[in-house]
């Protein structure tokens, strides 16, 4: 449980993450979505005392994040994959991370193994590649095996394995109860991963609420129907609150009405119905929809 | 190269239970941490072994290079003072090994970015900071001592064949070899506070060798040209000139330097109040870096 209220950071006259309070519930994967810039990793470094907020506070499980004793236990996170000496072995960075807290060689060699790092373990990590990286930092997290994981952008430079290995850990490790906290700008990722999501945009929450919920709120819903009466049936709904658009000459795009209310109508004056489709808007078109205002680098297509 | 996952995570009951009993955050194991992460790199085992390497070879070149033929028996206190010198010559040199290691230690963490792990797992920060001091401190001294020690005894049968017999035993000669690992451990530790104040090699670096070797050359050209007591008072109390007091013998001018003047307002300082001055200026450093270090966002 990862419980943030009235957070503000300002770096010089910038403030990245203005007055924000959420909570961030155990036994669900959450996850924090927004633009580059919006105050996510910001947020995130906060959480675990990387930097002090101006004003509003962060705890975890009830206490600041220092003020634990046993804090790898507490929270795991993987804040920046970069944040390892390059001259020192994987190994080696996992061993003296986990000393710190009293933890061995065994659960080192577990975390490697977990994270398939086992070949490249005695490697100075100088030499790894982005998706390495992330894989150690990812170890690294889990050295604690800890109650609260934080994963900023985990899935930044990981293959089509390793991504949906990490979707398979976080959901299992929610599913054990752990407050799973992750970040990306991988809208179709998250859809796939998130329980909730919190979105944010230069520095405030946009959204804080179920997935599901957050594409209802951000297109509502729109049903695809094919059929050879196309006039007739929309002629039939002219009278409701529907929208209606003519994709082709026997599809129709009809929003503002469930798929059970048009196919009962069409049942009633007889219209013949080859397809009745409910369409749910991706993660991207509502993401988007919900951000457009608040994106700080546009960037122009075209001109 | 390919990297292949297990088919699952699997953070079992008992597993977790093994893990979760026996781990605790404590200031024993965060030093037993940064001394894994001292071992665990390359730079820094060079750098001890450029520092043993120093110390002996300056020694032996002494030591051989050394000729008493023809002249009349040297007394004792010259007896002791060169085995001193030849034991510590290597110092000058060693001494910017040991800032060098002192600054890299800190600003490494902070160039590479390996300083947010190490706050994730120290949250408190100040027990990192002491840990990787302590940790320092006592390899640099061990390093230290371990080879003006070792040149002692290798140079001592070529300095038996010159008419200078060992002394290693005498009381003073032990207080100035300890006193030499000694100034080479506060050395590093000046550097230390540097790097974690200025969070950067090269800025800790320039600092700390400009401390050393810049301002006293400074200083005594000021003092040369000014006959300024204030300059000469201000200059006994560097580092490097206030630590020096901590590996010689009577009043250094056997050093080849230029003879202690003495007058009533010039301060003359003695080995312990060398070594006190030292460890103020190490001290108020790592005041400051503490303050900076709570206080700073990682």
């Amino acid at each position: 449980m990862i419980e943030i209220q009235g957070l503000t950071k300002r770096y010089g006259a910038k403030t990245a993450v203005d007055n924000i309070t959420a909570t961030i519930r155990p036994g669900l994967v959450t996850g924090f979505l927004g633009p580059n810039g919006a105050g996510k990793s910001t947020t995130m470094r906060t959480i675990i005392g990387l930097d002090r907020p101006d004003s509003g506070s962060v705890t975890v499980n009830g206490k600041q994040y220092a003020q634990h004793h046993n804090p790898m236990h507490e929270v795991g996170a993987l804040l920046d994959a970069k944040a390892i000496h390059t001259g020192r072995t994987a190994y080696n960075h996992l061993l003296a991370m986990g000393a710190t807290h009293g933890i061995g060689k065994a659960r080192v060699n577990e975390v490697i193994a977990m994270t398939g790092l086992e070949s490249v373990a005695k490697k100075r990590v100088g030499g790894f590649s982005l998706g390495m990286g992330q894989r150690l930092g990812i170890a690294a997290a889990l050295l604690g095996d800890p109650q609260t994981l934080i994963l900023d952008e985990p899935v930044n430079g990981l293959d089509p394995e390793g991504v949906m290995w990490v979707r398979k850990l976080t959901r299992q490790l929610a599913s054990e109860g752990r407050t799973i906290f992750l970040s990306s700008h991988l809208m179709s990722e998250m859809a796939q991963t998130a329980d909730h999501l919190i979105v944010l945009g230069r520095g405030r929450i946009i959204a804080d609420a179920p997935v599901s919920e957050i594409l209802a709120i951000a297109t509502g819903t729109a049903v695809r129907v094919r059929t050879p009466q196309a006039a007739e049936l929309a002629n039939r709904l002219s009278g409701s609150d529907a929208t209606i658009t003519s994709i082709e000459g026997d599809v129709l795009n009809i929003a503002g009405l469930a798929s059970a209310q048009i196919g009962e109508a069409a049942a009633q004056s007889g219209i013949v119905l080859h397809e009745l489709t409910p369409l749910s808007a991706s993660l991207e078109d509502a993401y988007l929809e919900l951000t457009q205002d608040d994106v700080e680098y546009h960037s122009e297509v075209s001109r | 190269m390919t990297t292949t996952t297990l088919e699952a995570p699997q953070p079992s009951g008992a597993q977790n239970a093994r893990v979760q009993g026996a781990t605790r955050l404590n200031f024993a194991r965060v030093v037993r941490s940064e001394w894994i992460k001292l071992r665990t790199l390359r730079s820094t085992l060079w750098l001890f072994a450029i520092f043993v390497l120093l110390t002996v070879a300056f020694g032996l070149l002494m030591a051989v290079t050394f000729d008493t033929s023809g002249g009349p028996a040297l007394d004792t206190e010259t007896q002791k003072s060169f085995t001193v010198m030849v034991a510590t010559l290597g110092v000058s040199f060693t001494q910017l090994v040991a800032a060098v290691l002192g600054v890299l230690i800190v600003s490494g963490e902070y160039t590479t970015g390996m300083i947010r792990s190490t706050f994730a797992a120290v949250p408190k920060r100040l027990p990192a900071f002491f840990a990787k001091a302590f940790v320092l401190a006592l390899a640099t001294f061990v390093v230290s001592l371990g080879s003006i020690v070792a040149t002692a005894l290798i140079t001592a049968p070529i300095l038996a064949g010159q008419g200078v017999e060992g002394q290693l035993l005498d009381g003073e000669v032990m207080r100035a070899l300890v006193g030499g690992a000694g100034y080479l451990t506060l050395v590093a530790l000046l550097a230390f506070g540097f790097g974690a104040i200025l969070r950067n090699s090269a800025g800790g670096i320039a600092t700390v060798l400009g401390l050393i070797l810049v301002v006293p050359t400074v200083l005594g050209i000021l003092a040369a040209i000014t006959q300024a007591v204030w300059v000469q008072n201000l200059s006994a109390f560097l580092p490097s000139n206030a630590g020096a007091l901590m590996y010689a013998i009577g009043d250094g001018s056997f050093m080849g330097g230029p003879p202690v003047p003495t007058g009533s307002d010039i301060i003359t300082l003695d080995a312990t109040q060398g070594f006190l001055v030292l460890v103020a200026w190490v001290v108020v450093l790592f005041i400051a870096a503490a303050a900076l270090i709570k206080r700073r966002d990682a």
